[in-house]
């Protein structure tokens, strides 16, 4: 047994949410005070330290077949950046892109014990959980993607009832162990394939004239109704076009009411003011979410400088190709049933367009009020690499800060937005809701994100005093399931971390009908498209699988 | 409940998978361990692969158990300044802990295909395209334009699988299909290709010549009547969903990297208007499955060497071949087994990872026998589309270690030796 004495325990699970007092830990959980008083226990004196949860990113593209292609394609990333091998730990290189153990080692060093890849190929979820098994130390899930995929919108157009929806989506979660769905551009990446190259959201697709919005409908409630924790985890139709606005708030209206999570809303919150018609529409979209809680989302903050975009939106990133940087772009048509599009990009604080979105992120973070329902990300690597959140921590923490780089970015695009006018300023407690006991929440993760009790010991202890950003970069000292995996920014031991996925029931009827769809029209057989049981063990994984709870229901 | 089985490896009869191309067919039938191989003669030949005597482990020709080879293995490669890591048609799982291994040691790590690979990727890295996966071929390609060797060659059920399937779902008819290689296709009679027939030499100009059609030029003679050109340029801009396949695994690689940006310049012009997607051809042994697995370990694709403690790519001074031509490898570590290649010529030692049926011209230094993935035991392999890993199943499963268990065994011997 562990007894952590003297620190300040950061927790917005409880109350007060910062307060002085030890943490006991047996194994890998943390345990209430032991009634002997714990004699025995070793005691860590960590007085005037504080002590968080381990943290939780719940979109960061860490692995796949477009996180590789993004690997292939980002030469400078991974010649300027480069790991080596050391005793126990492997090599690998990349920031924007790295390679999978860089991303677990770099992930841990920085407090965090989990991350989600939000793009789950279904088609590629063999290749996907292989791959991630080489991500180590962190807990890992993967969405799989849904809403392009020809069987879905073929049965839809035949009108389908909501109870064979559900089976199905059931059946895609089992067949790719995946943690929960997501929507890329509704329909979008479908109409693409049949040379569309918009797609309204109540706008017909080309070939079977359902809309985004009916997509979402059905997607959203087969989500709640099988009690998978996470809502349906959307990335709206029309990404990074001026007045996108209008389909973000549109999209949380076919919702109806249910959970539904917006990602990388920062992409989606694009007005037509001014008179170069791009402009912020943040202050909507905070109004809206403030008033809707079944709505959460997370930013998708932009950080300038090299970056690749990576996206299951083919019809998006084709149509960015225009301002890859350097100039080149690859498409990929998948499978009847997703895609990918990568992009090089370099957001730069002179520009325009790039410094009002960098604006526009902040604004959400700071106007939407509550943290348990706004989550930090970058989009990792769309928006800019994950190293960069201590730096975003402080951008929301200090308000002197944010006005100085504020200063630097470009003067137009600085007088459009009103984040110079917010003086709020995240408190600890709040950004510790946003990046562990919030994610943890709203991915059913019942024994992360908090220091109750019967919690995972993940956490992170920190040296105050140090400027904000130094004290999130390079935490004392992070334990995983009471291990200790890094101190002072070096790894320290690598345990490997366990592959988080949800089992939802359906009815075996529904396979009739697939295995038909397969037989007829896919290059695979129908039995090998599932991951087999064994395949994630065998591949060096471990499983923690979690409950679908009753519909509404809350962790 | 559960979409899967208890056993992971166990064969379903009519979806057992074939690993010897990269077209992966799952859809093999098994009876009484003998597989049915649907009229493909190169999954006959992979499939009696089963029928090879077992050898044994060996050091020095001499037999060993395991155990002891790998240590000889390790006591080598300690001693190595300069090992290569070669061959290495494995499944997945046999690559990533080959590569930890090689990582370990400060190897250098090729694949025996990554030449016709690094063509594709070099193309991918430096420009990019639009390509898709068999499915979407199958499915929407109403216009086929073939560049190269006849897919037919290398991947033997091409044409049945992607071209002529019986129920796709977004094409009325069969596709049209044209072809710009060096000798006339040999598609199954229905088919009715225009065919290109240039001479090797003369492929690169022909493309060059076809690219500036759909750039509105007019070319110069190019050894091919104007009209065929033409009438694959109207082809590919008036598919709704046109495809460019190529196999340039014969041509000389600085010349099928050019051929190569040519389509991709056309596949990028085309996609303004309609849709047109590649699909490269290639990837036997692995080898896309090989080259994933560097990227995502150490951030690089193949040619990649582990010899200055961070990893390094150059598809020149990183060619297993050219070291060993060179006599830059200090010690030889062969892998094969998806395919039956013995070890290339070198002064230096081996250490064989091969499968029963690989011959060695001369005992190596040290002989472990592995087992082949789809008749030992099982694994996955990533299909010549680059997203899809398939699942192998064990047809005769046996005790032989697979190359993973060999790779640790090994990485166990430097622990302890």
């Amino acid at each position: 047994m562990l007894r952590l004495t003297g620190g300040k325990i950061v927790d917005p699970t409880q109350t007060p949410a910062e307060r002085a007092g030890d943490l006991w830990i047996d194994g890998e959980r943390i345990v209430a005070p032991p009634a002997d008083g714990g004699k025995g226990a070793e005691v860590r004196d960590i007085s005037g330290k504080l002590v968080l949860a381990g943290a939780i990113d719940i979109h960061s593209h860490i692995a796949g077949g477009k996180v590789n292609l993004g690997r292939l394609l980002s030469s400078a990333d991974h010649r300027s950046t480069v790991e080596a091998a050391e005793e126990g730990l492997r090599g690998g290189s990349g920031l924007a892109t790295p390679s999978t153990f860089t991303t677990g080692y770099r992930y841990a060093a920085m407090g965090y014990t989990a991350a989600f890849e939000p793009a789950m190929v279904a088609a590629n979820a063999r290749a996907t959980h292989i791959e991630m098994a080489d991500v180590p130390i962190l807990d890992k899930g993967a969405y799989v993607m849904l809403g392009n995929d020809e069987f879905l919108l073929q049965r839809l157009a035949a009108g389908a009832s909501q109870s064979e929806i559900n089976d199905y989506v059931a059946w895609t979660i089992q067949a790719t162990a995946a943690h929960a769905v997501k929507v890329v551009n509704a329909g979008g990446i479908s109409a693409f394939k049949f040379n569309g190259r918009s797609l309204g959201i109540d706008e017909p697709g080309p070939q079977h004239g359902v809309t985004p919005r009916r997509i979402i409908q059905a997607l959203s409630r087969a989500v709640h109704e099988l009690g998978v924790p996470h809502p349906l985890h959307v990335h709206c139709n029309n990404l990074g076009i001026p007045g996108n606005v209008e389909t973000t708030l549109a999209t949380i209206e076919a919702a109806e009411g249910l959970p539904i999570h917006l990602t990388h809303v920062q992409f989606h919150s694009y007005g037509t003011e001014g008179k170069r018609k791009f402009s912020s529409a943040a202050a909507r979209i905070a109004e809206v979410v403030n008033a809707n809680p079944n709505v959460s989302v997370d930013v998708g903050q932009i950080v300038f400088g090299p970056t690749m975009t990576e996206s299951g939106d083919t019809q998006a990133q084709f149509r960015n190709r225009t301002h890859a940087s350097p100039k080149k772009w690859l498409s990929m048509d998948i499978e009847c049933d997703a895609g990918c599009g990568l992009v090089p990009f370099r957001y730069r604080d002179k520009n325009f367009v790039n410094a009002l979105q960098w604006a526009i992120g902040l604004e959400l973070f700071l106007l939407i009020r509550d943290p348990w329902r706004v989550f930090l990300t970058t989009d990792h690597p769309n928006g800019g690499p994950f190293a960069s959140y201590p730096q975003l921590v402080r951008l929301l923490m200090e308000r002197s800060y944010r006005e100085e780089c504020l200063a630097q970015i470009n003067a137009s695009a600085r007088k459009l937005s009103v984040v110079g006018g917010i003086a709020r300023e995240y408190t600890l407690a709040e950004i510790a809701a946003m990046t562990r006991a919030a994610p943890a929440r709203s991915l059913g993760l019942r024994d992360r994100g908090h220091l109750t009790p019967g919690a995972r010991a993940d956490l992170v202890i920190y040296e105050p005093g140090s400027d904000i950003e130094t004290m999130f970069r390079t935490p004392v000292q992070v334990l995983k399931g009471g291990v200790e995996v890094a101190r002072g920014g070096r790894i320290r031991s690598v345990p490997a971390g366990a592959t988080q996925l949800v089992r939802p029931g359906y009815d075996k009827q529904i396979e009739r009908s697939l295995k038909r769809f397969f037989d007829d029209h896919m290059t695979v057989r129908f039995g090998n498209f599932p991951l087999a049981e064994g395949e994630i063990a065998e591949a060096g994984g471990r499983i923690e699988q979690h409950a679908c709870v009753a519909a509404g229901g809350r962790a | 409940m559960s979409g899967g089985q208890a056993d992971a490896r166990a064969a379903v009869s009519g979806a057992v998978t074939c690993p010897f191309c990269g077209l992966a067919c799952d859809d093999l039938a098994v009876a009484a361990g003998k597989v049915e191989t649907r009229g493909c003669a190169r999954a006959t030949a992979g499939f009696a692969r089963a029928s090879a005597a077992r050898r044994a482990h060996a050091v020095g020709g001499k037999p060993a158990d395991l155990a002891t080879a790998a240590a000889a293995a390790a006591a080598i490669l300690r001693k190595a300044k300069a090992p290569l890591f070669h061959g290495l048609t494995a499944e997945l799982n046999g690559v990533r802990a080959l590569l930890a291994l090689a990582e370990r040691v400060g190897g250098t790590v090729d694949h025996q295909g990554s030449a016709a690979l690094l063509a594709n990727i070099g193309v991918a890295r430096a420009s990019g395209w639009a390509v898709a996966t068999f499915a979407e071929v199958a499915n929407r390609a109403d216009f086929v334009l073939l560049v190269g060797a006849d897919p037919a060659k290398n991947f033997p059920r091409f044409h049945e699988r992607l071209i002529g399937n019986p129920k796709p779902l977004y094409r009325s008819t069969a596709p049209s299909v044209a072809y710009l290689g060096a000798e006339p296709l040999a598609p199954p009679e229905a088919m009715a290709p225009l065919q290109g027939i240039v001479g090797e030499t003369a492929l690169l100009p022909t493309v060059a010549a076809l690219s500036g059609l759909l750039h509105g030029r007019q070319p110069r003679d190019v050894g091919l009547p104007i009209e065929a050109l033409a009438a694959m340029a109207q082809g590919l801009q008036e598919a709704r969903y046109g495809v460019i396949a190529w196999d340039l695994g014969r041509l000389p690689p600085r010349v099928a990297e050019l051929v190569t940006e040519y389509l991709a310049g056309m596949l990028r012009h085309l996609n303004a208007k309609t849709r047109c997607v590649g699909l490269p051809l290639g990837g036997s042994g692995n080898a896309i499955g090989a080259n994933q697995t560097a990227l995502w370990q150490a951030g690089w694709p193949l040619r990649l060497s582990f010899a200055d403690g961070t990893p390094r790519h150059d598809p020149w001074q990183h060619d297993g071949g050219r070291m060993l031509a060179a006599g830059e490898a200090d010690a030889l570590v062969w892998c094969a087994a998806l395919a039956a290649d013995r070890p290339p010529r070198t002064e230096a030692p081996v250490i064989a990872l091969v499968a029963d049926d690989v011959e060695l011209p001369a005992p190596a230094a040290v002989e472990i026998r592995i087992g082949i993935p789809a008749l030992d035991h099982g694994g996955e392999i990533v299909r010549a589309d680059t997203v899809i890993a398939v699942p192998l199943h064990a047809a005769r499963p046996s005790d032989r270690p697979g190359l993973a268990e060999a790779a640790r065994a090994i990485l166990a011997g430097l622990e302890t030796g």
